[in-house]
């Protein structure tokens, strides 16, 4: 589609996991030439985590609308192409263990000297430059280091577990398009590409930056306080009626704390004086709680939001991923698309979150099969010949999808 | 004076109206050079008020959340619901790139100020609206909070221990998830007028952006097992501990991520090979995350042998992935982050020096750094007004006194 906003932006992706591939996907779906690089002895780690490679909820997500380029880097062969394929590129993106790429003479260093106006976007767990820059790292493990785990439990807890995530990975990987258009925007004014080097702990920690000026600033280190804010109350996620179902409610104002007593049908307790106010609120929040509990536990959470919401009071469901499929405001934004995988066939995906005027997005497509690629990018892109691309396969160096083969037939 | 030095969107000036939603957008922006101009109200912004504070003395100045989320911009005030401030708001954007605002639906349309009417003051002028829930749709006047978003987000429900309440994530994710998605389309809509010369709108909003882009595997896991003629996939549980299992080490925690069998043998050998961890099912992630009770029971003898520093480093060499759980000291002391000068000093004329905390990450060609602290209260009142919109020291007494700024 030529009016997508990066129509004609190439991306050539060594990623693996959640953070390069989610990136990719994004400038996939506003428009880009996305070239993902793997092969079966190093595919996207992702692939490996389920019975079949091309049928993995996680990986289909992030590799939405890009290409797949099997080519087998650990030869001399597959750099010299992935250096060819680069040298048509404007992006470059890498999230594999620190020192990987070097490994491959494919570090900034070496990239620009082939394709000098490069954007090279390097995003590890700790980041370069420093004793455990070559540290394998995932998401999960990121939040532990920066400090952020610390904080994601109730004080009771006796240590932090978090959650089904691998946070930050989507927040790094978001925070890399933001930096990858402002480098593009950057070229298209200067002619000059650069290296943007993340370290995705350091992401972790900017979603704490207040928590890290407690420390450096008040001299403090900064410990969980679960559900309970220093100032609203109630503030919480409440039991509801049902199996291990909740409703978050938060009341912060006077005003608020008045239309919540009367949205729960003003029982006696909030007569007390020990309720009157914030102060006294926060102080006996405890018992607080257990009074707005009695309350929920009658209700299926949806119910208690409602109820809540109609009244001026911010409260929401924890949802689940079922229950969003009926929530009216995403469907009135359309804000969850279908796509039909060869594989996996047609599955649910989150569609692009905001809405740009006059401006149509591509659809979605699939995520690759390992390979499904090769071909045309050899012949479209390397501008190879049949035979130079069938010699290369033979010896190991390409890749192409048996499947897609299979398809042919 | 790296204060001159170029950033990839020194180019550009951001007008920014925003609060908790759209903060760590502009930060963005501002981090990579962007001239971002905070506009607050006359008495100021609420998220002045947000604690803590530097130095737990309550004021203005003097909150870690502005400190934080508010450094690299200049500062005005500004009422826009005075006429005269309106006028000025109007001449401010004649010279802007990118309006942010996160007032509620209809409330710049209120004003006369929204995209259509700034749009014919300057028809390339880059505009977005952040919102809780939508500009349009039957939630649009809902409200949100931190708990009540991070609640929605399908996030929440998987957050803590299987077997306790869930438990919420510090600091502002929804918000920062919206911001994340909102910086991408002003510097995307920006590169569109590289080209066209045309300002664009952009609608979103922290629902839509916290439900979808803070864990966007969420969905598709889900839709991946409801396959017809099956029964329907279990609730999801709160399966952390399970997953990406934590252990109590001499000083602390760490936490392991061992996904093939090759890392749990590596983990293995990191413990001294004892002969109680080599049963063979447990190499396997998923028999590992089903039994992870009792095999947490076995471990806790050989973790608590060592401190954090030598399970990290052991399962380096040995090829595992095992990581300290730092609270906020360890990390910042950390000397990974000291190599990487993640932190940088500031100086702020209420609070003094400090450390803050840098932008993620490092750029080769352009400057990107935390340079200047948080605006004090219409700090740059003068400077902009007067130098840059000529207006005299005394039309700004004047609006002052009539409370425009």
């Amino acid at each position: 589609m030529s009016d997508a906003p990066l129509h004609g932006i190439r991306v050539v992706s060594f990623g693996t996991g959640g953070v390069i591939p989610d990136f990719g996907k994004i400038l996939g779906e506003l428009g880009a030439d996305v070239i993902k690089v793997e092969c079966k002895e190093n595919p996207d780690f992702m692939r490996t985590i389920g019975a079949d490679p091309d049928n993995i909820a996680g990986f289909n997500e992030s590799n939405r609308s890009k290409r797949d380029f099997g080519l087998n880097m650990k030869t001399e062969k597959g750099q010299e192409i992935a250096k060819r394929l680069i040298k048509t590129a404007d992006i470059v993106g890498e999230n594999l263990r620190g020192g990987v790429m070097k490994s491959l003479n494919m570090d900034y260093e070496s990239v620009r000297k082939i394709k000098p106006d490069i954007i090279y976007i390097s995003s590890n767990g700790y980041g370069s430059g420093g004793p455990f820059s070559e540290y394998q790292a995932y998401g999960p493990m990121l939040s532990a280091f920066s400090g952020l785990l610390s904080l994601w439990c109730h004080p009771t807890d006796p240590y932090p577990v978090g959650a089904n995530v691998p946070l930050p990975d989507h927040y790094a990987s978001k925070m890399l398009v933001v930096a990858a258009l402002a480098a593009l925007d950057y070229r298209r004014r200067t002619g000059k590409g650069q290296l943007v080097d993340m370290s995705q702990v350091e992401m972790a920690a900017n979603m704490i930056g207040e928590y890290c000026l407690d420390y450096t600033i008040n001299e403090r280190v900064p410990q969980p306080v679960g559900n309970r804010s220093p100032y609203a109350a109630p503030y919480n996620a409440y039991r509801c009626k049902g199996n291990d179902q909740w409703c978050a409610i938060s009341v912060f104002t006077d005003a608020e704390w008045n239309s919540f007593c009367q949205a729960i049908g003003s029982p006696h307790w909030i007569k007390e004086a020990k309720f009157a106010d914030l102060p006294s609120r926060l102080k006996h929040v405890d018992e607080l709680d257990k009074h707005v509990e009695e309350w929920t536990l009658q209700h299926e959470p949806r119910e208690v939001m409602i109820v809540l919401q109609n009244a001026g009071v911010a409260a929401g469901v924890l949802y689940r991923p079922a229950e969003i499929l009926d929530d009216p405001q995403l469907r009135w934004v359309n804000a969850i698309v279908e796509v039909d995988h060869p594989v996996a066939g047609k599955r649910l995906y989150p569609g692009v979150p905001f809405h740009i005027s006059d401006v149509t997005l591509p659809p979605s497509r699939p995520a690759p099969i390992l390979g499904q690629h090769t071909e045309e990018i050899c012949r479209e892109v390397l501008k190879m010949s049949p035979e130079e691309i069938k010699t290369l396969v033979d010896e190991g160096v390409l890749e192409v999808s048996t499947r897609q083969q299979q398809e042919k037939k | 004076m790296s204060e001159h030095q170029e950033g990839a969107l020194s180019v550009y000036r951001v007008l920014d109206l925003t609060d908790q939603k759209g903060a760590f957008c502009t930060k963005m922006l501002a981090d990579l050079g962007a001239d971002v101009i905070k506009i607050e109200r006359p008495e100021g912004d609420a998220t002045r008020s947000i604690p803590p504070f530097a130095g737990d003395v309550p004021h203005i100045e003097r909150s870690l959340y502005f400190l934080f989320r508010y450094a690299n911009r200049r500062g005005v005030t500004l009422n826009l619901e005075t006429a005269d401030g309106k006028k000025i708001f109007e001449k401010l954007v004649k010279k802007a790139d990118v309006v942010v605002e996160t007032f509620p639906p209809g409330y710049m349309a209120g004003l006369g100020l929204d995209y259509p009417a700034l749009k014919k003051i300057n028809p390339g002028l880059v505009m977005v609206s952040i919102t809780e829930f939508g500009q349009t749709g039957p939630y649009k006047d809902w409200k949100g909070s931190d708990i009540v978003n991070y609640a929605m987000s399908n996030t929440m429900i998987t957050s803590g221990f299987g077997d306790g309440a869930p438990v919420n994530l510090p600091g502002t994710p929804s918000c920062d998830a919206a911001s994340l998605i909102s910086a991408i389309s002003i510097v995307t809509a920006l590169y569109m007028r590289g080209t066209s010369g045309q300002g664009k709108y952009i609608d979103t909003s922290v629902h839509e952006c916290s439900r979808l882009a803070l864990y966007p595997w969420m969905l598709p896991m889900y839709s991946y097992n409801v396959n017809p003629g099956m029964p329907l996939p279990p609730p999801e549980g709160r399966l952390g501990a399970m997953i990406y299992p934590v252990y109590p080490c001499k000083d602390g925690f760490i936490r392991v991520v061992a996904l093939t069998p090759r890392q749990w043998d590596g983990l293995v050998h990191v413990l001294g090979d004892p002969e109680v961890l080599k049963q063979p099912q447990w190499r396997e992630f998923y028999y590992r995350i089903g039994n992870a009770a009792d095999i947490f029971a076995v471990m806790l003898e050989f973790t608590t042998q060592f401190t954090m520093l030598e399970l990290f480093e052991k399962g380096h060499q040995e090829g595992v992935p095992i990581v300290p759980i730092y609270n906020i000291e360890g990390f910042t002391n950390s000397p990974q982050t000291e190599a990487r000068k993640f932190y940088s000093e500031m100086k702020h004329p209420a609070v003094g020096k400090f450390k803050y905390p840098g932008p993620p990450y490092k750029w080769s060609g352009t400057h990107c750094e935390a340079k200047r602290p948080a605006p004090t209260l219409g700090q740059h009142n003068e400077e902009v007004y007067c130098k840059e919109l000529g207006f005299s020291k005394q039309d700004l007494a004047a609006l002052r006194r009539a409370e425009v700024i």
